[in-house]
């Protein structure tokens, strides 16, 4: 015991020298765009690096930690990362559909709607990676106030094609991919406040002081995500973002879709954060002409209006970045038919009006004018039950079969605790230029025991986005395919078959005099005394 | 036509008495194997819809409830010392004695004995020798200036302080943690407000951990495992405004009495931990704004105390930074008076008995009469723990009829038992084994007593399980009954009538 506890201090003592020279750097951006439809996009990205970390070998989970020692990392998140040996982890916490045809490519890919976790981990004889698994869905939740420990094992999954690491690969053990997605997860500001507190200067100052609840949560769109990746050369990288899409036609009196970030977020920043490396504001101009922008800014490269508001800069703070349109009485909305801004338009719906069966059906629309392939992954819940036999392909109701390859199907398990996994469906579809390619299915919807139902039965159950993604790319065609991120088509929402839930003691009752009533007339007719009545006439 | 039909069937019913299943016997026998099949089934529905109650070593808990832990300890006393006095021995050990008997909670578990010859020298044994000064050498061993070698009341009262450290006041057992094996120790560098002129960028906390608290987390790894950790926060303002004071002609905040109780601004500091339920102890080094420093805590007459830092009782210490800043990192200079004042609260916090006063200490953090005493402590308190625990378990079942009493109970009980008997086993030999055994003990226990599976029926009571069975068996009852009654109506007046005849 006592010889151990020297090593461990010997090992204590050793550490902090590596340590020491492991430096941080923070640094923050906001990526302003005005879109077409009068809406305003915005981007906060905050990048913190922890310089020559390595992630935890999880073979090493069982014996005592090294000593953490955090200047601008947030400690909480360190703690999880450390605890559970998580390689590579996403969080994402979204509220609203994903405009694609109007609103472009996102900055940052992950837009789902609701709560979607995904983490890489290495594998470990010490613990289970789905011991840990858990055990970070819980703390995640615990220090965001989301449900995400719900996410259990009903939804989770391993669609390692889909969601590949992002960082490089570490040497020390075979790694395996947990995701789990929960749409009917809503985003609101508890949510928030515990992810402004994993900033380094928190809402105080730099561009993290623009972040207003209020207004934030009043936008169209808003979302936000906590992304941690280690790369061999850098290290781990923890990118906090918070995406949000304004619309300034809607809040403003005269219908105009001029902006300042005063009336974007009601507030202004007031001081730089002074540990942030770099700071800076990005405006990405329209291609349209007409508007102004303010304060005027020499450096204009390829489109981008970019102001430096870190501390050593000679930029004033209290800025207010204005762009108007002064020819304009107010916006008019750009009229149909509008062609889609992304390569890949996607439309999933379900139908059938049944509370049994249905139909679910994807239309992909491919708006460019060469061949695009696209990865679909469908992850559904055992809450749908998808016939395989009665997949379709068609364009212009003509049966295409060839255009889908690479179909695999994983039907939904049941697990140790009594649940089924959901069902995991990954194909590969090729589309041809300027057409919509049509795929249905049928769908049989589960009957639930009424435990099982959520409080708000009535409503539905939301059903997970599909998500189609780029092919991982062979070296000799690049040039083929064009550039686009994973796409995330909107929620599903299905009617099961639900029970009236006042019902169990009625159950009871009814059911109690029914076995009364066939035991009473058995019985009867067991102990029945019969005599012949003879009548006197 | 159809009434002579039916008159001609008629006259030939056979008379029902004839008919081979309808005899009494066999109606009796039907009925009674109803009535034997009920019966018969009543025990098994009994069993099944009863809470699982499984008898705990009640006896055994009472009997462990009852015996102490008892470290037997012998203090040696140097030949040196007898050719002065050579009555010392005996009149130390009656003022110990007296000491003890006056004193029950402080001497508790303490079996002490002066030897003077070098009988049987055992590991645990402790030296007292004549030496230059009082002072405390390491491995058991005290030096004792001349003067005090002839008094015996100065030389009882040293022994009893280092053996058996007063319990100096009720501050004294509010104030040190609750025992675990592992402990996260948490320095947090706190800047109120980042502003360029006054704000720390950077500290050499690891500088500082190595050269004070290191050394006292190894002394005390046979007690507990440490866990440390350090992070910066640039923006954690209070949650109050300190008292502005004018000092001459200098501007300063001060922090009242009430002030510190309030002090750590939870909604807005983020230093709690979600990973894990271990104790957690927080160091807080805060560096007051431009506008708030110098931070000066005032006593209760409105005047600045020369203290920077204070306490808080089972949570943690903090130091409040009023230096000047010349850059914004904290070099190892800099952080040396704040780690001395973190390394003495961290001692205080986890217990660790002071050095008697008047007494010098050669060399080191902590000497082995302070560890000894600690561990003695510790497993004393973990014992007593563990004792009312268990002893809680076995009243809080005995009073509720309805609390379900699992076999996860019944083993984490019984290990419980197991533990303790261990610990009072190995208390003579290894006090530091007797701790493992003693938190053991402990850890079962609470386990035992917070098992989620004893609360589970209490909301679901016997009227319930009744309530859902009433609607079947009573209207099968009722036809049961009323067959039985007319049964036993018909078989009297059959007998009465055999018997008339």
């Amino acid at each position: 015991m006592r010889r151990a506890s020297i090593w461990i201090f010997l090992a204590c003592l050793c550490i902090p020298s590596f340590a020491l020279y492991r430096g941080e750097i923070y640094s923050e951006d906001l990526r302003i765009q005005p879109l077409r439809d009068g809406r305003v996009s915005t981007t906060f990205s905050f990048i913190t690096v922890l310089e020559g970390a390595v992630p935890r070998n999880p073979k090493a989970l069982g014996q005592l930690d090294e000593s953490q020692h955090y200047a601008l990392f947030p400690l909480t998140l360190g703690q999880i990362l450390r605890e559970y040996a998580i390689t590579e982890l996403h969080l994402t916490l979204n509220a609203g559909k994903w405009n694609y045809d109007n609103w472009g490519h996102p900055h940052e890919a992950g837009v789902g709607t609701g709560a979607e976790l995904w983490a890489w981990m290495g594998a470990s004889e010490v613990t289970t990676v789905d011991e840990r698994w858990s055990g970070l869905r819980n703390a995640l939740s615990g220090l965001f106030c989301a449900s995400l420990g719900s996410l259990d094992s009903r939804r989770t999954l391993s669609p390692t094609v889909a969601f590949p690491l992002s960082g490089s690969t570490p040497t020390f053990a075979p790694h395996e991919l947990r995701h789990a997605s929960l749409p009917s997860e809503s985003v609101c500001t508890e949510n928030l406040t515990p992810f402004l507190k994993l900033l380094p200067c928190k809402s105080h100052a730099g561009l993290a002081a623009l972040l207003n609840p209020q207004k934030v949560f009043d936008a169209d769109w808003h979302g936000m995500g906590i992304h941690v990746t280690w790369k061999e050369d850098t290290g781990v990288e923890l990118k906090l973002t918070l995406q949000a899409v304004f619309n300034p036609v809607r809040t403003s009196a005269g219908k105009r879709r001029d902006w300042n970030l005063q009336s974007l977020f009601d507030r202004s920043i007031e001081r730089s954060c002074p540990v942030a490396s770099s700071s800076s504001v990005t405006v990405i101009l329209p291609e349209e002409k007409g508007y102004q922008i303010t304060p005027e800014n020499p450096a204009h490269i390829n489109g981008l209006v970019i102001y430096d508001l870190s501390s050593s800069s000679n930029f004033t703070i209290p800025s207010n970045i204005a762009m108007y349109w002064p020819s304009e009485h107010s916006f008019q909305y750009p009229l149909p038919p509008l062609t889609p801004v992304t390569p890949l338009s996607v439309k999933r719906t379900i139908h059938g009006t049944t509370q049994t069966r249905g139909v679910l059906s994807i239309s992909v629309t491919n708006n460019s004018p060469q061949e695009i392939s696209a990865g679909y992954l469908e992850m559904m819940p055992a809450l749908l039950t998808l016939w395989m036999h009665t997949l379709k392909v068609e364009i212009n109701s003509q049966i295409r079969s060839d255009l889908l390859s690479g179909l695999k199907y994983h039907p939904p398990s049941p697990q140790s605790n009594d649940r089924l996994s959901p069902s995991m469906l990954q194909a590969v579809l090729t589309i041809p230029p300027k057409t919509t390619l049509k795929l249905s299915m049928e769908v049989n919807k589960a009957f639930l025991k009424y435990t099982e139902h959520p409080p708000d039965a009535m409503r539905g159950w939301d059903l997970p986005g599909a998500v189609f993604f780029p092919l991982p790319q062979s070296s000799h065609d690049t040039s083929s395919s064009y550039d686009w991120e994973r796409i995330y088509t909107p929620t599903l929402l299905v009617d099961l078959p639900t029970p009236d839930f006042s019902m169990p003691y009625n159950v009871i009752i009814l059911s109690c005099t029914l076995m009364t009533l066939i035991f009473g007339s058995i019985f009867n007719l067991l102990t029945r005394k019969w005599v012949v009545v003879e009548i006197q006439e | 036509m159809n009434s002579a039909a039916f008159a001609s069937t008629g006259f030939g019913f056979k008379d029902p008495r004839k008919l081979s299943f309808e005899r009494d016997w066999i109606r009796r026998a039907v009925l009674a194997s109803y009535w034997i099949v009920i019966i018969l089934a009543f025990p098994f529905w009994w069993h099944l819809t009863s809470i699982e109650r499984l008898a705990l070593p009640t006896s055994q808990v009472r009997s462990q409830v009852q015996s102490n832990i008892v470290f037997p300890i012998a203090v040696h006393f140097d030949a040196s010392i007898g050719q002065q006095n050579p009555s010392l021995n005996s009149q130390v050990q009656a003022l110990l004695h007296d000491c003890a008997i006056n004193e029950p909670g402080r001497w508790r578990g303490i079996d002490l004995r002066l030897k003077d010859r070098n009988d049987e020298v055992t590991s645990s044994q402790y030296t007292v020798a004549l030496g230059e000064q009082t002072s405390i050498a390491h491995s058991r061993h005290l030096r004792v200036s001349k003067t005090d070698a002839q008094s015996a009341t100065r030389l009882s009262s040293i022994l009893s302080d280092l053996i058996a450290p007063p319990k100096s006041s009720t501050s004294h057992s509010q104030r040190v943690v609750q025992y675990s094996d592992h402990y996260r120790l948490a320095f947090t560098l706190l800047n109120e407000d980042a502003t360029p002129n006054r704000f720390v960028e950077t500290w050499d906390v690891q500088a500082a951990l190595a050269e004070f608290i290191f050394p006292l987390m190894s002394r005390l790894s046979i007690l507990h495992n440490f866990t440390v950790e350090s992070q910066v926060q640039y923006y954690a303002p209070l949650a109050f405004e300190p008292k502005r004071l004018t000092l001459g002609d200098t501007e300063a905040s001060g922090l009242t009495q009430e002030d510190l109780t309030v002090f750590i601004n939870s909604a807005e500091w983020t230093l709690a931990s979600s990973v894990s339920n271990d104790p957690v102890l927080h160091f807080v080094l805060f560096v007051p704004s431009e506008t708030h420093s110098p931070m000066n805590i005032i006593d209760s007459e409105g005047r600045p105390t020369n203290q920077s830092s204070f306490l808080l009782p089972q949570w943690g210490s903090i130091f409040i930074l009023n230096n000047e800043l010349n850059s914004s990192s904290l070099s190892y200079n800099d952080l040396k008076p704040v780690f001395r004042n973190f390394a003495i609260q961290l001692a205080a916090l986890l217990g660790v008995p002071p050095v008697p006063i008047g007494l010098s200490m050669e060399g080191g953090f902590l000497s082995d009469w302070q560890l000894d005493a600690l561990l003695r402590r510790r497993a004393l308190q973990n014992v007593q723990g563990s004792q009312d625990t268990l002893h809680s378990i076995v009243k809080l079942v005995d009073q509720i009829n309805n609390m379900p009493v699992g076999q996860v109970v019944r083993d984490d009980v019984l290990d419980a038992l197991t533990s303790l008997h261990e610990a009072y086993r190995t208390a003579a030999a290894s006090p530091a084994l007797a701790l493992r055994w003693s938190s053991k003990a402990l850890s079962m226990a609470s386990r035992a007593f917070f098992n989620p599976g004893m609360l589970a029926l209490l909301y679901f009571p016997a009227e319930h399980k009744y309530a859902v069975y009433t609607p079947l068996f009573a209207s099968i009852s009722v036809p049961l009954v009323v067959a039985l009654i007319r049964d036993f109506r018909a078989w009297r007046r059959g007998s009465q009538n055999d018997g008339r005849r």
